[in-house]
């Protein structure tokens, strides 16, 4: 049992109602299951998937329990975010009319049907979790379109793989996989990993023999180091520094192939301008290298095709921010896809993208712009697609697990942005590791 | 008589059970690389592809991946504990989502002593496991 202040005790108690003593119930199962000690009060931001009531189906509470607690005046603590699109369905919120995708391999649950979609998107509980002062950003990437960043040092509760290294590692605000109901209703998370600071510290420095400085580079190189540290903070050394996109990739990249909470980038991330910063003032428990083998292995092991010939072409994972979607537009503009071309970025971006003219530039390519989900977290690709080209390593990694069956195995092309355009245009991929 | 090996180790969630090992040797990944209605890893390249983990001791040295891991603690097939040489908030979400005996943090890694097939008494309650090898 970990230590509780009087007014933790209180709630835990059920002096203030049956939802906030299940919620601190989970906090302090998190607590015995971590080995945390105690809860931190939160003063950053949070986001959890929606519309789910707890992480854990043992705390979870109705939607009538949620309605009375929203009728009592009950609001988020902290600045609370929707992660992506609504649960179980995860729809696209944008561009749906052109995602010819059974969900889950459900012929009777297409995506482009507006029932199934209306269904899908579950606005009653979003009504609700409104009122509660979420803001319904509906995107794994949450930060890409919150104008509100937590700051330097401040406890948060974020909710995504990818998204947790950009909190701790590029903003230097504190987090783990901490997102759920009851963190950003309470105000309050288990304190332990990364919330504590002498764990944010680096045990393993990364060295890269190349100049990692292209997207594609970031992203393999990503996929490289979270094979080689694991659930360690590393800090990297030999790198170019990574722009936004980069950052973006990296972070998905390293928690595909591993759990990188936190890590160092010594004059680019906040935490440590030295290695010896990053390192603690210790020496790293052991040196690892990332040479051309190891990024020619990664990118390898990314790409799962015998054929060149592709179906389909998927950008956005993660989201693509506003920069992406200008420079793609410029690249697809005046251009024809041979093969359906999918873009993926969130919600709060879409109108902004179609006032910037992109959105048209997107659909007279004859290319797709959806937004607030993947292809993975819709459980698949659409009917007839057997080679799918990709330019991130999360996508390729997950959305082949859908796949599993010899009669029905899915390809995968991996490669740069360029590669996939240029499939797009052809039908044919020519990618290759430079 | 086969040999019996004890570790100690750190609980993170309750209880005690015996059961046969299967031994991860790559890290475990969930999300769409785990069904949990059929109890197996879809990762492609994965030692333990489409292996079933049902009912077994799950012998991994780390989580990866997204917050879908915790599907392997989502049954209805899930395996009977967890046994892990490290962890992080990934592995926390899956012993709450399981609520099996877990444990990890041990003086000794689990990795360099089971081998699937090996029976694994994992007693969570009192911190620490037993191993009786396979003949």
């Amino acid at each position: 049992m970990p230590y509780l202040t009087d007014d933790e005790k209180r709630i835990l108690q059920g002096e203030e109602g049956y939802v906030p003593q299940l919620c601190m119930q989970y906090l302090v199962e998190v607590c015995e299951v971590s080995g945390a000690e105690r809860l931190i009060d939160l003063d950053g931001t949070g986001d959890f998937h929606t519309p789910t009531t707890s992480m854990s189906p043992f705390y979870e509470f109705s939607f009538e329990e949620l309605k009375k607690l929203v009728d009592s005046g009950a609001h988020f603590k902290i600045p609370t975010f929707a992660n992506k699109a609504p649960f179980f369905a995860v729809p696209p919120v944008d561009g749906w009319e052109d995602c010819n995708l059974c969900s889950y391999g459900d012929p009777e649950k297409m995506h482009c049907n507006p029932e199934f979609h209306r269904e899908a998107m579950r606005d009653e509980w979003f009504e609700l979790y409104r009122k509660m002062g979420m803001m319904t950003t509906h995107s794994c990437a949450s930060y890409l379109t919150a104008s509100y960043l937590p700051t330097m040092g401040q406890h948060c509760a974020w909710n995504e793989s990818s998204a947790v290294p950009y909190c701790n590692a590029n903003l230097g605000a504190r987090t783990n996989i901490d997102g759920s109901f009851a963190t950003c209703f309470l105000g309050k998370a288990a304190y332990y990993d990364m919330h504590i600071t002498e764990n944010r510290y680096a045990t393993v420095e990364v060295r890269s023999e190349r100049m990692i400085s292209s997207d594609l580079e970031w992203d393999v190189f990503g996929f490289a180091v979270g094979e080689e540290v694991g659930v360690k903070v590393p800090v990297l050394t030999g790198t170019a520094k990574p722009n936004m996109t980069q950052i973006m990739k990296l972070n998905s990249g390293m928690n595909t192939s591993g759990a990188v909470r936190m890590y160092h980038i010594p004059g680019s991330t906040p935490e440590a301008h030295t290695l010896e910063e990053a390192l603690g003032g210790r020496k790293p428990q052991r040196v690892a290298i990332i040479g051309e083998a190891e990024l020619k292995r990664a990118y390898e092991t990314l790409n799962f095709h015998t054929s060149d010939d592709v179906d389909m072409v998927y950008l956005g994972c993660p989201h693509l921010n506003i920069v992406d979607l200008m420079l793609l537009a410029r690249k697809l503009e005046g251009k024809k896809c041979r093969v359906p071309l999918w873009i993926m970025s969130t919600p709060w971006l879409f109108d902004v993208a179609k006032k910037l003219g992109y959105l048209k530039i997107f659909k007279d390519a004859g290319a797709s712009l959806m937004t607030g989900t993947c292809l993975a977290a819709m459980g698949g690709v659409p009917g007839g697609v057997r080679n799918l080209a990709v330019d991130s390593a999360k996508q390729s990694y997950y959305i082949t697990g859908c796949y599993p069956d010899d009669d029905n195995r899915l390809q995968v092309c991996y490669g740069s942005q360029d590669d996939c355009i240029d499939a797009a245009l052809t039908g044919k991929w020519r990618g290759e590791w430079r | 008589m086969a040999e019996k090996i004890i570790i100690k180790g750190r609980c993170e969630y309750p209880g005690k059970v015996r059961a046969e090992a299967l031994v991860s040797p790559k890290p475990l990944e969930g999300f769409t690389n785990c069904n949990p209605r059929k109890g197996y890893t879809t990762e492609r390249n994965h030692p333990l592809f489409k292996v079933p983990y049902n009912g077994k001791v799950m012998v991994y040295p780390l989580p990866r991946g997204s917050g879908g891991f915790m599907m392997y603690g989502s049954g209805p097939m899930k395996p009977a504990a967890f046994v892990h040489t490290e962890g992080c908030p990934l592995s926390v979400a899956c012993a709450m989502v399981a609520h099996v005996p877990s444990m990890t943090d041990f003086e000794r890694d689990p990795m360099e002593v089971i081998e699937t097939g090996d029976i694994v008494f994992v007693n969570a309650d009192e911190g620490y496991i037993e191993i009786t090898k396979k003949d």
